[in-house]
């Protein structure tokens, strides 16, 4: 029996976007990149380590609107589109950073690694979800749900139709894509309110993630801190507390692997870097500069004087910080077991997109992780919540504390003089929701679409992402459209229902843009 | 008398409605000046932190460029609706947001008469924990006053672990409260470990504040006290980032030049023919026309061409040579 055990967890999610009325859109590129540099090179290591004969347990989210967007004929001719755009990109690198070697090597790189994403893609029919759930049915990762568009659950405290709908549409879209009903969620930014457990337990749901403080702060005091999960008072859901000082190693700025100097820089991209004219076919066709994903430099140091990376460079210190991380684990789990008199469960929470997508090399490091875990010691095991609970059916019983993982722990990053204003719309239309869902019983036809359409516009419309671009100020005018579009396009809705004038054309129209939850049942928002 | 009064009142009505034109942004004054500039402070900070930068990064491109026009349609103004809401921010802080009916202000107009011009806008913010709150039985209650103006307010508790409750009233000149409107009821957060412990997994004070620092990564022998404190001063949300080096880099500004040589070498040929560069084959447009582009270092470049016929008989070799150097 091992000392104690690792619960590493990668929150997959995008928001949906998917813009048929446009040829270009760029914010769907937010999928391509993720799809080259995050998801398929963790397919990869999945599939490298099965092929090894190498256990291992990763439990990753896929939210709905990822998983929507991932399965999304038009998103995946477009992704095709994409990525062979690049790889005629790289192939022209390769030929014009002929007398630099240093470069055409990279260059070479790029081409292999976009290839292979091609490869990877169609070789699972363009739908990666399938590839996921490939490795689920092999018992080596857990996916788990999340909110149905990402909604930030404590902020529709007030209106916990809104949370239901959100977790209920979650499951049974999970169902219909895996094949079974869930058993964890990633509640969306971690947040959790007391109370949301109840919702949860209704959908079925066993376990769902807090940060540190949800389970530290709880009441009564949790015996084990956050090395153990709780079960909440009265629905016996379990809370698994997040471990802070393994999410420290991997992203603080001073002790943080991806800021090691031999690490590829994310800012240098020559679709910033090259000849307007040269790069002009790669990047957006206005003309304005974008990441391409090819980017040559390495971290280098502190200044702007950046270096050529170095592939051999990089791989050696992947491959220390893997050691280095699971010696930290290792020593905490045998500290920790000291100290508890039972093997602690180190939960252990990142954001996937970073890997890979700004953390070039933690598609690598987490290779090296899982390989030097299997087959260099035998002090900690990795494992999944339900493998956990079914070790562990006793635990204590404790009401967790309100909390989040953004910004100061709670709701301030999506509540702020930036975007506080969302709310009162966001409310009024959850109000209006489940008036429509109590006066419209068993709907049919034009009705019933209408009324499917309204809580899928209403969904959109409370994704935590928008309220997120609007709290750090930047680009906001995407997240300002996508907030107030769902909003009128849900009011047009209420409005024609409530007056029984259901404009048919343009019904299908918004069906046919916002085509999300094919099977979505509005009486879910009561 | 009474239609006296109806002047007075519509008079004033007019000088409120001339006032608020006046203003030229009827800004919604949430915070109490302090405060409020402590917020913006915070604000940057946060938009500011390593942390936004990077999960930035799963967003990034969103350019305000290319902004297809919406609809030039805005969202309602109001929803014709008396309802006050309140929210949790943090342990510390709520927020509240409210919409009165016109009619129901002319309710108060008209009971009220002359006193309602009189009377003060305030939240009155009563803690009702452990109770069920009748609108008379709060443990205490504090007012703020507020500006006619305002739609919503951030109110500073100082009271993590308690249960808020708020009123939006009318405060007349002789000290009567009148309420508005009432929120619903919620409950702040502790920011500290609960007193309350279980006797059946009692766990000695000692080890449990290890445990506890431990799950912030602020290792072995963190006070209790601190450790919640500690953790946001180091700033480790959602990926437990700070500030970093790399993005420290980007933001550095300072003058810069950058200039760069490339190389293009075109031509054409017969469209059948063989074409090799520096003795690599390279494919023809079907025009026979062919270009070739090159990062240029320093130094010199040979760079042969060399076109055979389709049929091996004729053969053309040229040889540009290049020279960059750079001073």
């Amino acid at each position: 029996m091992p000392k104690g055990y690792l619960c590493l967890v990668l929150h997959g999610h995008l928001p949906f976007v998917r813009h048929p009325e446009h040829e270009n859109f760029l914010e769907e590129d937010w999928l391509y990149e993720a799809i080259t540099e995050t998801y398929v090179p963790l397919l990869s290591v999945f599939q490298g380590l099965v092929n090894d004969g190498i256990d291992f347990r990763i439990t990753m989210t896929l939210s709905p609107t990822l998983v929507s967007m991932l399965a999304d004929p038009l998103l995946q001719g477009r992704y095709l589109k994409h990525i062979n755009k690049s790889i005629e990109l790289a192939q022209k690198e390769i030929e014009r950073t002929k007398w630099q070697p240093e470069f055409k090597s990279l260059a070479q790189m790029y081409f292999d690694r976009f290839s292979h994403a091609r490869d990877i893609f169609q070789k699972y029919n363009l739908n990666l979800v399938s590839a996921f759930k490939k490795f689920q049915d092999l018992g080596k990762l857990e996916i788990i749900t999340c909110g149905a568009t990402h909604g930030f659950f404590p902020l529709m405290d007030v209106c916990r139709d809104s949370v239901r709908a959100q977790v209920k549409v979650a499951a049974n879209h999970y169902e219909s894509v895996f094949g079974r009903r869930p058993r964890g969620i990633w509640l969306p930014e971690c947040g959790y309110c007391p109370g949301h457990d109840e919702i949860l337990r209704e959908a079925g749901i066993r376990f769902f993630f807090t940060d540190s403080h949800g389970v530290l702060h709880g009441t009564p005091r949790p015996k084990y801190g956050v090395f153990a999960p709780v079960y909440c008072k009265g629905t016996g859901v379990a809370a698994f507390g997040r471990d802070l000082e393994s999410s420290k190693q991997v992203w603080s700025s001073i002790e943080g692997y991806p800021g090691d100097y031999n690490y590829r820089e994310f800012y240098r991209d020559v679709g910033f870097d090259l000849e307007f004219d040269y790069i002009k076919p790669y990047i957006h066709p206005d003309g304005v500069r974008i990441n391409t994903g090819i980017k040559y430099y390495r971290i280098t140091g502190s200044t702007n004087h950046k270096e050529p990376y170095v592939e051999q460079w990089a791989r050696e210190r992947a491959a220390e910080h893997a050691g280095n991380f699971m010696f930290n684990r290792q020593k905490q789990a045998s500290y920790l077991n000291d100290l508890m008199g039972k093997p602690p469960v180190i939960v252990s929470p990142y954001d996937a997109e970073l890997f890979g997508h700004w953390w070039y090399e933690g598609p690598m490091w987490l290779d090296f992780l899982f390989r030097k875990i299997a087959c260099d010691q035998n002090e900690i095991g990795m494992i999944t919540p339900s493998e956990y609970l079914e070790l562990n059916p006793r635990n204590q019983v404790v009401t967790p504390s309100f909390s989040s993982w953004g910004y100061k722990g709670y709701s301030e990053m999506w509540l702020q003089g930036s975007n506080d204003w969302i709310y009162r719309h966001l409310h009024a239309a959850s109000v209006r929701m489940s008036e429509l869902a109590r006066k419209n019983p068993g709907a049919q036809g034009l009705r019933l679409r209408a009324l499917n359409q309204a809580l899928r516009e209403l969904l959109l419309a409370q994704s935590s992402d928008w309220a997120f671009i609007l709290g750090t100020g930047t680009h906001t005018s995407y997240a300002v459209r996508r907030t107030k579009e769902h909003l009128l396009r849900f009011n047009r809705l209420y409005d024609e229902l409530n007056s029984n004038a259901i404009d048919g054309n343009w019904l299908a129209d918004i069906e046919y843009k916002d085509n999300l939850f094919p099977n979505i049942d509005y009486q879910v928002h009561q | 008398m009474r239609i006296l009064k109806k002047t007075k009142a519509a008079l004033i009505k007019t000088i409120s409605k001339a006032k608020s034109k006046l203003k030229l942004k009827p800004k919604k004054a949430k915070t109490p000046p302090v405060k409020a500039a402590k917020k913006r402070q915070q604000a940057k900070e946060a938009s500011g932190t390593y942390e936004t930068a990077i999960v930035n990064t799963k967003f990034s491109h969103s350019q305000e460029v290319y902004q297809a026009p919406a609809r030039p349609q805005e969202l309602p103004s109001s929803y014709n609706l008396d309802r006050m809401v309140l929210q949790v921010r943090d342990p510390r802080w709520l927020h509240t947001y409210w919409e009165v009916k016109e009619e129901t202000f002319q309710g108060f107009k008209s009971r009220l008469g002359d006193d309602f011009f009189r009377a003060k806008r305030v939240l009155r913010v009563y803690d009702v924990t452990n109770i069920i709150f009748n609108g008379s039985n709060a443990n205490r209650f504090f007012d703020i006053q507020i500006n006619d103006f305002a739609n919503s307010w951030y109110v500073d508790t100082a009271g993590p672990g308690r249960a808020w409750c708020v009123d939006l009233g009318l405060m007349l000149p002789d000290g009567r409260f009148i309420t508005i409107l009432r929120s619903n009821v919620v409950q702040t957060p502790l920011d500290s470990p609960s007193w309350i412990t279980d006797e059946e997994w009692m766990v000695p004070d000692e080890i449990f504040a290890r445990l506890y620092g431990m799950g912030f990564g602020l290792g072995k022998s963190s006070p209790v006290g601190g450790a919640w404190q500690e953790r946001v001063k180091q700033g480790l949300f959602s990926s437990g980032l700070s500030s970093s080096p790399v993005k420290k880099a980007v933001k550095e500004r300072s003058f810069w030049l950058k200039v760069d040589c490339e190389l293009i070498v075109y031509g054409a040929t017969e469209p059948d023919a063989q074409v090799t560069v520096q003795g690599m084959p390279i494919k023809l447009r079907p025009d026979g026309t062919f270009t070739l582009r090159y990062y240029l270092p320093d130094g010199r470049q040979v760079i042969p061409v060399k076109a055979k016929s389709a049929d091996n008989v004729d053969e053309r070799v040229i040889t540009p040579i290049v020279t960059r150097e750079t001073k």
